[in-house]
């Protein structure tokens, strides 16, 4: 090749380099570390006079939340004369690509919330950004109120392998359950109750169809919803805890490929197929499905505890309630898919942590909890004898309260390895379109569970 | 400083820098923060990487788990179905609009010009934001507006439809792209001697033969270019793809670009995505160099 034609090729490489770099920006923000507010004093440690400061990350980014969580940092701050917290609220999009390389430079915050799962937690963990904060739950008193099941959930052991064991590391403070919103008026007019039986649930959904009425409301288009609906399904099939627990927590003793999720399957593949779910769902995203219910569209929303606060604004605000998926009959149990938000964390390089776990104890304490329901926020801190006026809230109160106490609150299976959530959603909408069939389904996913087992030498 | 002439022997003997030391600015800014995150781009590839702890030497595993990675292939295969969108349709409509809008005097010409090119200055989010509410089957205008002509079996979830939703998208990227490159062409246009246009007519050439015969020919360089563009946009797609399917349904719509944010910022496999980024860039510049070097053949030709 001579020098021409050399320079040539040089000059095309640097236009077409120039050309694709000329790209606008992605809707997340680049994993740069990003430089948080000036803080008003270094925080060294204080002697009296002087003022800390904390430096927290949380994704409370929608109106109700930012206000809520502002007021929380003002009461906080009344009883701290000397600590001042400077927060950042980012939403979990941007959080999740930003957290690692904060955690890891100098300027880290110290309290940060954390995604619970392998790509998150497991992996922060493993590469040693998070103080273990086994000894202030000791402290604080934390295991006692705080369910044994959500400690497990944000454990890792120290060289973030294994999810349930080992070192403690993060606390939610907000809690969620996927549950059916119905409307009680058309419930009455069509001589319906709140279905106690899985059986009484599906005989409501033919009722409903019979009188021309969308029984679920359900879009799918942005691919995750299909998880929950699955997830609930499948629960009532299993009618026990012993399987998620044991593939949640990747024992290896069980994997996908069992009949009662093969049921599942094939249920969901029926609703998609039989008119159970409004038409061409396929096609409309999550936020404008729940709009549709809100409007006025349908009996049912099969969805999670976290659009209380958004469904207030519908006009038939009052007709609407909440109740927990029921169990098959003859299993009298199932696990309702359910958790909590992102976890409250310190991060390894905070210069005060103990002022950060005292933060983080407040954030999970009776007075937050009450001020959180107030707000119209589900808390995880289990609230005795509270008076709620809002039959929505009264509504998942309870049903939060009743997963607790019969050691209930389930699983969101997409965490379970770090690919599983793009393998399932996927085939998921290919199950309900008629792509692959309910058998392919389960190969699919239970390849994926596979792999993520052998990946961490597990057979 | 002068150049010293050069006769067949001799080759020049004193460069003149002047010129290089005018671009040396614009060239350090280049490197710092385009050329040499693309060089450690191309290192990161060869390590597996979470982004945020150690890195692990792993050679070119990251390349071999690629050629067999169906996800990368399919989307691969999905970038360069876009091209029939991206680069094909849209350049067939602008040059029919080409000939309708140029050469001769239409009221409101400019008018033309500036609402067709908007579609091509729009953020993509937005674009695809926009058209996600267009497509939406229950209350999206499309569908409505079908239903109410009484074709409501026409009213399908478009987006959402294994067999549509890949076509849909498509569309969206044609509406981007024919303003951009009907701007380029009418630009073009107004390069083009108007005696070939007689001389054609001359001969009793129509408007669809001058079209053939004289425009296109005498744009070439502006096709290329468009030619050169769009193929990029296709083959880097991102954000359009994000806002409205993520990928779905299934993997109808999955993109390189897409699984290289998944591997980035969802999986933590840092050094994988960089793998992916560098096969697409390879391929990017292995068809642009052929299509530039293509275009410069013939222009030396005329």
């Amino acid at each position: 090749m001579n020098i021409r034609k050399l320079l040539n090729f040089v000059l095309v490489f640097v236009f077409v380099i120039g050309v694709v770099s000329c790209t606008p920006a992605a809707p997340v923000e680049p994993a740069a570390p990003v430089e948080p507010a000036a803080p008003a004093a270094p925080a060294k440690p204080a002697p009296a006079a002087e003022v800390t400061t904390l430096k927290v990350w949380d994704n409370f980014v929608r109106p109700a939340e930012t206000a809520i969580m502002e007021e929380l940092i003002k009461n906080f701050e009344a009883d701290h004369p000397n600590v001042k917290i400077v927060r950042e609220a980012k939403s979990m999009d941007d959080l999740k690509a930003t957290l690692a390389l904060a955690l890891k430079s100098d300027d880290s915050p110290d309290v940060a919330m954390i995604n619970q799962g392998e790509s998150d937690m497991g992996a922060f963990a493993k590469a040693s950004l998070l103080t273990p904060m086994n000894a202030y739950a000791e402290k604080f008193g934390w295991y006692e109120k705080f369910p044994q099941s959500l400690v497990r959930l944000n454990s890792w052991s120290a060289d973030g392998s294994k999810m349930g064991e080992g070192n403690f590391y993060g606390i939610p403070i907000q809690a969620e359950l996927i549950g059916v919103y119905y409307r009680k008026d058309v419930f009455e007019q069509n001589g319906l109750q709140v279905p106690t039986t899985f059986a009484e649930f599906e005989a409501a959904i033919a009722t409903l169809k019979t009188k021309g009425i969308t029984p679920i409301i359900f879009g799918n288009l942005d691919g995750w919803p299909a998880i929950h609906t699955f997830s609930e399904i499948q629960n009532v099939m299993l009618g026990s805890r012993e399987w998620y627990d044991n593939f949640m927590f990747t024992t290896g003793t069980v994997n996908f490929d069992i009949p009662e999720n093969l049921k599942a399957a094939q249920t969901l593949k029926k609703w998609a197929e039989d008119g159970t779910f409004m038409a061409n769902f396929a096609g409309v995203g999550y936020d404008d499905a729940y709009q549709l219910f809100s409007a006025g569209e349908g009996a049912m929303l099969l969805t999670g505890s976290w659009l209380s606060g958004d469904l207030a604004a519908s006009p038939f605000i009052e007709n609407i309630g909440f109740f927990v998926l029921p169990p098959d009959e003859k299993a009298g149990y199932k696990l309702t898919v359910g958790g909590t938000g992102f976890a409250f964390g310190i991060s390894a390089k905070s210069k005060n942590p103990d002022l950060a776990a005292e933060y983080i104890n407040y954030l999970y304490s009776e007075k937050t909890a009450q001020d959180m329901l107030a707000a119209g926020f589900l808390p995880v801190y289990p609230l005795e004898n509270v008076e709620i006026s809002d039959g929505l809230l009264a509504d998942i109160v309870a049903g939060w309260n009743m997963l607790n106490t019969t050691d209930s609150v389930g699983y969101y299976m997409d965490w379970v390895t770090p690919t599983m959530y793009d393998t399932i959603t996927a085939s998921l909408q290919e199950l309900m379109g008629g792509k692959i069939s309910p058998e392919e389904f389960i190969a699919k996913v239970n390849d994926d569970y596979v792999k993520g087992l052998e990946a961490k030498g597990i057979k | 400083m002068n150049v010293s002439a050069q006769t067949g022997a001799n080759k020049i003997h004193r460069i003149n820098i002047t010129p290089y030391l005018f671009i040396l600015p614009a060239f350090l800014f280049f490197f710092i923060f385009i050329l040499l995150p693309v060089l450690n781009t191309f290192r990161y590839s060869f390590f597996d990487w979470t982004g945020f702890s150690d890195e692990v030497f792993v050679g070119i595993k990251n390349y071999q788990e690629l050629l067999k990675d169906q996800t990368f292939l399919t989307g691969l295969l999905n970038n360069l179905k876009f091209i029939l969108f991206f680069t094909f349709l849209p350049i067939i409509i602008a040059l029919v609009l080409t000939a309708l809008l140029s050469r001769r005097n239409l009221w409101g010409r400019n008018i033309f010009r500036v609402s067709f090119f908007l579609s091509y200055v729009m953020p993509m989010v937005v674009v695809g934001v926009v058209w996600r509410w267009i497509y939406n089957p229950v209350f999206g205008p499309l569908n409505t507006s079908l239903k109410s002509m009484g074709l409501a079996s026409l009213a399908k979830p478009w987006l959402g439809d294994f067999s549509l939703a890949f076509i849909a998208v498509g569309i969206i990227a044609t509406w981007v792209q024919y303003g951009y490159c009907l701007t380029l062409f009418m630009a073009g246009v107004q390069r083009i001697d108007e005696s070939l246009y007689d001389a054609a007519k001359v001969d009793g050439a129509n408007e669809w033969y001058q079209l053939l015969h004289v425009t296109i020919p005498g744009i070439r360089s502006e096709i290329s270019v468009a030619l050169v563009t769009t193929f990029i946009a296709a083959l880097r797609v991102f954000d359009l793809i994000f806002v409205t399917t993520r990928g779905g349904p299934g993997s109808e719509t999955i993109v390189t670009s897409l699984w290289l944010y998944t591997n980035a910022f969802q999986i933590n496999r840092v050094g994988y995505a960089a793998a992916i980024a560098v096969v697409q860039t390879a391929i990017i510049l292995l068809i642009s160099y052929f299509l530039l070097n293509r275009s410069r053949g013939q222009e030396e030709g005329d």
